[in-house]
């Protein structure tokens, strides 16, 4: 007899919590009046939501909590709604091809420029002529023809151990294929699109040959088989592993403000280096808005992205997440001023989406993994 | 005469059922399994070349030495907590199966977190004792150590499915052996072994499956599989009849396997044959004997569930006023609905389809049983454009429909909860079917047979014997199913409706980032969700067999 009561009682119970949630799930359905969504965070004030002056739909690949401030306070000043669906950034773009016409997104905002450039090969993105967009992001980091639009930078550095390094031997990507660095060299798998991107970049600069020989100097310098993220490589380079690694610099960033000591103990100890700054300048990728080719509400789409590239809106993307804003009258955080001024390479990021699938190859060719 | 008088019994509303289910899981797969066939992969040849033969070499290794030791562990421990008494036996029932509830890539974030340099272990030693130490010994981010992960993590697949069998059965089988003069080794390898093989490549098969499915941990730890190379061809080479190619390749090994098993099984059947099924009695451990059964038990629960708990538990601690708010009710309430729904509707399917397979000899229930498998050895990813494809169409159909009743043409469909949940049902209902499937192995057909003799139909015996002689295994396939929907991903992640979230995509948010501090707080309560799941349960099983 217990037994079943058990069974049928928490039966009940979840059938009480499914029924809360039902209620959230009907609002999405219709996807009108968002009242009791997930996405109302507990101080913001309601009062701005309820007077409701529509809704945009985005599709991101961006993961941060501060992301959400920045949506909120775009919908407290104009009354839009910003529906969000975060996920995986090529997921994303499958689901909108999927779709089609009838998709509901409005915007996809990528972490990566390459991928923006396949949305918009695939014809899921159209056209917006903005002249604040164009006046807020510079010519290199937007789409030619107005299909997306970075939003902040990302450079791939080099850092190195402070006590085994000296950073004059180490002042360009091609330094790191020098013999003097056998074995010495961290760097994450050939899955990572960070580093299909960097390839792309160099055949995009150097061209194909070049890049597949800077390739095979990597995997032939590794200190270990790919493994891990960025931030594994850091503490691979302080715990002796090797003396130099590739990362992102918001990563660096992070580890420098951790609540883990520790981490913030190897990145103390960690140079950084901007290589290329002689030639052809350091690799820098975006994260990036576009509008999809399907959207219904166009002008709350427009607006939004206007609204991310402000300069108030841009401070605080770049100051939260150690990203450089794109907008050219808005500082870096202090942390990145303080690692100075750096040659961007001159590109149109473009060309790394165009050059990625060729960029795998490579590294399927050269082996590595 | 003959015939007349069979047709009720072979094509009745079970076969329907089937069909259906079979149909609607085959929908979604055949979508993009015809491309197989049909397209030219652009990149089929470099893959061949370059990357084929790394991946067959990991994904063999990782697929047999997991296998061999999540057998080992499950059995073994299955076999300790059903045959003997000795310290905290009850506890250790069901806290085994426990590291269930930590998905195996949180799980390996954290250990990485703790093994390396600036873990808990290498910080204490050089901070404390001035000792720096080799990083080989402490690095995780290989392939063995990925073994050592989906191991410690996935056994209790094998531990729950053995022991649900082992607990009431044949206790006559083994009692003889041990009247017999076997010692307890003996009775392990020569009868518990045979007897529970039904359900070992049950639990065996979730494993590797499993393991096939991973995207995340093999990713972080940079061993190329099958999954890595499913993406990087999709996403990374743009080209989708590659990875579609790569999916199949796996598949047809998937399902190799498992016909294998079948042959090599051939027409052993171990089901009992008397209805006097009674528990196993446990011997009594004393002295050392009992502390070593305790301290292995121990050993493993420390290793797949405490040691990791403590380290979310420190992490959720350093980032909690950061990250803990409001919302996570919203989230828990999301997460449990969700998993619910798709836990009861795994469960009704899997009674459905078990049923039919076993009353009907034929092809078709053979293959229908193969089907439910379908959705678990292909990669979520995969799956979901399959099944997003499927709802588009559907909805696209439907439009002038939606029209009619005055709502506008969108995507109503296939931008709701439904479809998830569909996806859910369509990935999972392996897990669901293997457990009561083990459980129709064991009672057999000789009840029902009983009961249709003795003038009940089909229907009626299901509801009157075979429901209530299989609740157990039908309860064990409900929590597992539950608790994978509860952590699961990719299919989450892609198949949501806007603005729902769950614990765990607000997981992913953070571990994909290589933010796991912050990700601690939702695994932590993933953990705690599936944790009282597993314990109600377990309660409810334990006092199954009266």
């Amino acid at each position: 007899m217990r037994n079943k009561l058990m069974l049928v009682g928490f039966i009940l119970l979840l059938t009480i919590l499914a029924a809360c949630g039902n209620s959230t799930e009907e609002g999405q359905t219709d996807n009108t009046n968002e009242e009791e969504t997930t996405e109302e965070a507990s101080n913001s004030e309601e009062n701005a939501s309820e007077e409701s002056g529509g809704e945009v739909n985005l599709y991101t690949g961006r993961h941060y909590e501060t992301d959400q401030e920045l949506y909120d306070q775009f919908t407290e000043e104009t009354g839009i709604e910003v529906n969000v669906i975060q996920g995986d950034d090529d997921e994303l773009i499958a689901r909108l091809d999927r779709e089609g016409k009838a998709s509901e997104a409005d915007l996809l905002m990528t972490a990566d420029a390459g991928r923006l450039h396949r949305a918009k090969s695939m014809d899921l993105l159209q056209q917006v002529d903005s002249e604040t967009l164009n006046e807020n992001i510079p010519e290199n980091l937007r789409d030619e023809e107005s299909q997306w639009f970075g939003l902040t930078k990302r450079a791939r550095v080099i850092v190195y151990n402070k006590e085994t390094v000296n950073p004059e031997d180490i002042q360009t990507y091609a330094d790191l294929t020098k013999d003097e660095f056998q074995d010495k060299v961290l760097i994450r798998s050939s899955s990572n699109i960070y580093n299909q991107s960097l390839l792309a970049s160099m055949i995009a600069l150097d061209g194909e040959e070049a890049a597949k020989e800077w390739a095979q100097g990597i995997v032939d310098n590794m200190a270990r088989a790919p493994k891990g993220g960025d931030r594994d490589q850091a503490k691979a380079v302080i715990a002796g592993e090797g003396d130099v690694a590739v990362m992102n610099t918001y990563y660096l960033g992070k580890m420098l403000n951790s609540e883990d000591e520790e981490e913030v103990k190897v990145a103390e100890q960690l140079g950084i280096i901007f290589p290329n700054q002689d030639t052809t300048g350091t690799h820098v990728n975006i994260s990036g808005i576009g509008m999809t080719a399907s959207s219904k509400n166009q002008e709350n789409a427009q607006q939004f992205m206007e609204f991310l590239t402000t300069e108030a809106a841009q401070e605080q993307f770049a100051e939260a997440n150690y990203e450089y804003p794109v907008n050219p009258n808005v500082e870096a955080a202090e942390l990145l001023q303080s690692w100075g001024e750096f040659k961007a390479q001159d590109l149109n990021l473009s060309e790394l989406g165009e050059n990625n699938e060729r960029a795998i190859q490579i590294m399927n060719e050269v082996g590595w993994q | 005469m003959k015939l007349i008088r069979k047709l009720p019994g072979y094509i009745n509303i079970w076969t329907w059922l089937s069909l259906i289910i079979v149909v609607l899981i085959l929908l979604p797969n055949v979508s993009i399994l015809i491309n197989f066939f049909t397209q030219e992969a652009d990149n089929w040849e470099h893959i061949q070349e370059f990357i084929l033969p790394d991946l067959l070499k990991n994904t063999s290794l990782i697929m047999i030495f997991t296998g061999i030791l999540a057998i080992f562990l499950g059995t073994s421990l299955a076999w300790l907590v059903s045959a003997y008494d000795f310290p905290m036996k009850k506890f250790f029932k069901w806290a085994l199966i426990l590291p269930l509830a930590i998905p195996p890539y949180i799980a390996g974030y954290t250990y990485n977190g703790i093994l390396n340099y600036t873990g808990v272990i290498q910080t204490t030693l050089r901070n404390q004792f001035g000792i720096s130490v080799d990083q080989k010994y402490f690095d995780i981010l290989t392939l063995p150590g990925a073994v050592f992960i989906f191991t410690l993590f996935l056994f209790p697949y094998v531990f729950t499915i053995t022991r649900a069998f082992l607990a009431n059965q044949s206790a006559s089988l083994i009692e003889n052996a041990r009247l017999l003069g076997r010692n307890a080794w003996e009775v392990y390898f020569r009868i518990v072994l045979p007897i529970s093989r039904g359900a070992i490549v049950g639990g065996t098969s979730l494993v590797l499956l499993e393991v096939l499915n991973d995207y995340g941990l093999v990713q972080y730890f940079g061993v190329p599989t099958f999954s890595t190379a499913i993406f990087q061809t999709w996403f990374g080479m743009n080209d989708i009849n590659s990875a579609i190619k790569l999916s199949a390749t796996l598949m047809f090994i998937v399902f190799a396997v498992l016909i294998i098993e079948k042959l090599l099984r051939g027409r052993k059947k171990y089901s009992n044959t008397t209805a006097k099924v009674r528990p196993l009695n446990p011997i009594q451990l004393k002295g050392r004997k009992a502390w070593t059964a305790f301290s292995y038990c121990l050993f493993i629960f420390s290793l797949g569930f405490l040691i990791p708990f403590i380290q979310l538990l420190d992490w959720m601690f350093l980032t909690f006023d950061k990250i803990a708010s409001p919302e996570f009710t919203t989230l828990i309430q999301n997460s449990l609905l969700v998993s619910f729904i798709g836990a009861a509707m795994i469960s009704v399917f899997a009674v459905i389809i078990a049923n039919f397979s076993r009353m009907h000899q034929s092809f078709f229930s053979k293959s229908a049983a193969r089907v439910t498998i379908l959705g678990y050895s292909i990669p979520g990813a995969v799956i979901a454009v399959g099944i997003s494809t499927v709802f588009i169409d559907i909805d696209n159909l439907l439009f002038s429909f939606y029209e009619s009743i005055g709502m506008e043409p969108t995507l109503f469909l296939s931008t709701s909860l439904f479809m998830l949940i569909s996806a859910y049902v369509i990935r999972f209902l392996a897990v669901g079917y293997n457990s009561v499937e083990s459980g129709f192995d064991k009672i057999g057909n000789k009840f029902t047979e009983a009961s249709r003799m003795l003038g009940m139909n089909m229907t009626k015996t299901f509801f009157k014997v075979d429901l209530r002689m299989i609740k157990g295994p039908l309860i064990s396939g409900f929590i597992l199913s539950f608790i994978e929907i509860l952590k699961e991903l990719p299919l989450t992640l892609i198949l949501r409706p806007f603005n729902f979230d769950t614990l765990s995509t607000q997981a992913f948010q953070y571990a994909g980032d290589e933010q796991i501090h912050e990700a601690s707080l939702a695994s932590i309560i993933i953990v705690v969700i599936s944790g009282i799941a597993i314990y109600i349960f377990h309660q409810v099983l334990e006092k199954e067999p009266n």
